[in-house]
């Protein structure tokens, strides 16, 4: 999967997050910051799936799900293409 | 290395609703535990969904309401109205702390005969009370209401073959709220309960020794029952003048709110709901200025139902699944259907969770688990991100779930009470044999069996 923001995005430090193209705002929880930073930074889904075992407190099984909602999420929201 | 704690990733787009000028939507602590108890384990004991009733709640909730009227009416009585929530641990509990049984059907008044409850602590209301059942009530001295003539009649006839007088309540109605309850008794303003009055009286056979009134449901306005006690002292005062009337009672219904938000409300129950002193605080010195001295004060009789019931219940449910819909909002279905949850027409029910999943919200439709498109538990609520598998407290639901929830598709909930850290099945959880159980299958329509068989 690869992931690629089809606009243009800010976000600030405590997650309130601002869409230059449509005027539209958000807000990311920890976890949630914490993988739209890695899809920034170009990170394919497998490495950011890693990332969140080694760092957070949580089951891979778990993770996974979570990730995959998350994509949906950001989709629907039409914040990355597929 | 120490991980990092985790909560699901979410991302929610700001909209109108969500945050307001009334600041942000209710805080979602997460309720973990439920009187006293892991949510998760009792959920793993008995099942999901799973209604639990707090003992020492509901034993509070009483004794709160029976001093505030009390103290400010000497010699009120609590009439517990069966009807909010009959399951027979629940009427014990209340009759234990002085309650009397305020019923509305033969099925409601043996219920509360098979607790014990002696005719004379029983008030039987209701627009449709079979003559078996009056004569019953009559026989033990029940305090009977009446609601219209055809009632009138049959009992001036149960009077003949009794062979006595026989005291009755008139149930009345006023203009008070809109759209107005004008179903059950006699309209004080068009003159028919001072018709109903004069009737009775002139017939001789039945005495007219009590009033009746129930303002409404979840009357979260005092003024109405201030109206409503204006209107009784000053029909009393003019028919004791006129036909000769001395009550023994009156009766001031039911209707008192609980903390649970009307889905038409833009406030939470937290700022509109009465206290009960509140209530009481209207009510009784407006009936002690009635037309009577120190040595015939009619007893006066409220009759709680959501007031005594409601908070004391919380529910259980659990998350099967979450979806987004077309226009973008999310939709989390959880186990338990508007057939256990029927209050959901009328209130915004609370929806906690469980777990700590942070503090972004997202406006959510809930969804019953019932397959059927109307089951929506709430329209909109501010939920963090949730996963299947994991559960949704929603408090304050004893009253009317219980007694008005129906079977279907699913096996109904089981209904446990914690009591100082006890914990007591007062219902077991629905089994198909036991919903089965009424019916039977002639033979004639299982050919198809033996078709099969070939
Ligand atoms: C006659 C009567 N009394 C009392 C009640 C209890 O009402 P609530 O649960 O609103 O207190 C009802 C319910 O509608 C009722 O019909």
């Amino acid at each position: 999967m690869s992931e690629i923001f089809s606009s243009e995005l800010t976000m600030s430090k405590n997650g309130f997050l601002f869409d230059h193209g449509s005027g539209l705002t958000y807000t990311l929880n920890a976890t949630g910051q914490f993988i739209f930073h890695l899809l920034e930074s170009g990170k394919k889904s497998t490495h950011i799936l890693e990332k969140l075992i080694t760092e957070f407190d949580v089951t891979e099984d778990t993770a996974r799900k979570d990730l995959d909602d998350f994509y949906r999420q950001l989709k629907e929201l039409g914040l990355i293409e597929q | 290395m120490e991980k990092k704690s985790y909560v699901k990733p979410t991302i929610v787009r700001h909209s109108i609703g969500v945050m307001n000028k009334y600041g942000r939507p209710p805080a979602t602590v997460p309720m973990s535990r439920l009187a006293g108890f892991d949510v998760k384990e009792l959920v793993a004991q008995y099942g999901s969904p799973l209604y639990v009733l707090s003992v020492n709640q509901l034993r509070q909730q009483y004794q709160n309401l029976f001093r505030a009227f009390s103290t400010r009416y000497p010699g009120t009585r609590v009439a517990y109205s069966y009807k909010t929530n009959y399951l027979k641990a629940i009427c014990s509990i209340l009759h234990s702390e002085g309650a009397w049984a305020e019923v509305v059907s033969g099925f409601e008044y043996d219920i509360a005969r098979d607790l014990d409850m002696p005719g004379d602590k029983i008030i039987f209301n209701g627009p449709y009370k079979t003559r078996e059942e009056l004569t019953r009530a009559f026989t033990e001295g029940a305090m009977v209401n009446l609601d219209n003539y055809d009632e009138i009649q049959v009992c001036e006839g149960l009077a003949d073959e009794m062979g006595k007088k026989l005291p009755v309540g008139v149930r009345v109605n006023m203009d008070l709220n809109n759209p107005p309850w004008h179903k059950f008794g006699f309209n004080i303003e068009a003159g028919h309960a001072y018709e109903a009055v004069k009737r009775i009286q002139t017939g001789g056979k039945l005495d007219v020794t009590g009033l009746h009134i129930h303002v409404g449901t979840y009357v979260d306005d005092v003024n109405i029952y201030a109206a409503a006690a204006r209107g009784l002292v000053s029909f009393y005062t003019y028919i004791k003048e006129q036909l000769g009337v001395r009550l023994k009672y009156w009766d001031m219904g039911g209707g008192y709110a609980s903390h649970n938000t009307l889905n038409w409300a833009w406030q939470s129950a937290e700022y509109t709901c009465p206290t009960v002193d509140q209530y009481a605080e209207v009510i009784c010195p407006i009936l002690l200025n009635g037309p009577f001295g120190s040595g015939d004060v009619p007893k006066l009789f409220i009759e709680p139902g959501r007031a005594l019931v409601d908070e004391p219940i919380s529910m259980i449910t659990t998350v099967v699944a979450q979806k987004r819909l077309p226009g973008g909002k999310r939709g989390v279905i959880v186990d338990a259907g508007m057939n256990v949850l029927s209050s959901v027409q009328w209130y915004n029910y609370n929806f906690q969770t469980v777990q700590d999943s942070g503090v972004t919200v997202e406006d959510t439709i809930l969804y019953g688990g019932l397959c059927m498109n109307i089951d929506v538990l709430r329209q909109s609520a501010a939920l963090p991100p949730v996963r299947r598998g994991e559960h949704l407290v929603i408090p304050h639901v004893g009253a009317y779930n219980i007694s008005q929830s129906w079977q279907f598709i699913y096996l109904r909930p089981a209904v446990i009470a914690v009591d100082d850290g006890k914990i007591h099945v007062i219902k077991s959880r629905e089994t198909r044999d036991y919903v089965q159980k009424m019916e039977q299958v002639p033979d004639e329509f299982q050919t198809y069996r033996t078709v099969n068989r070939k």
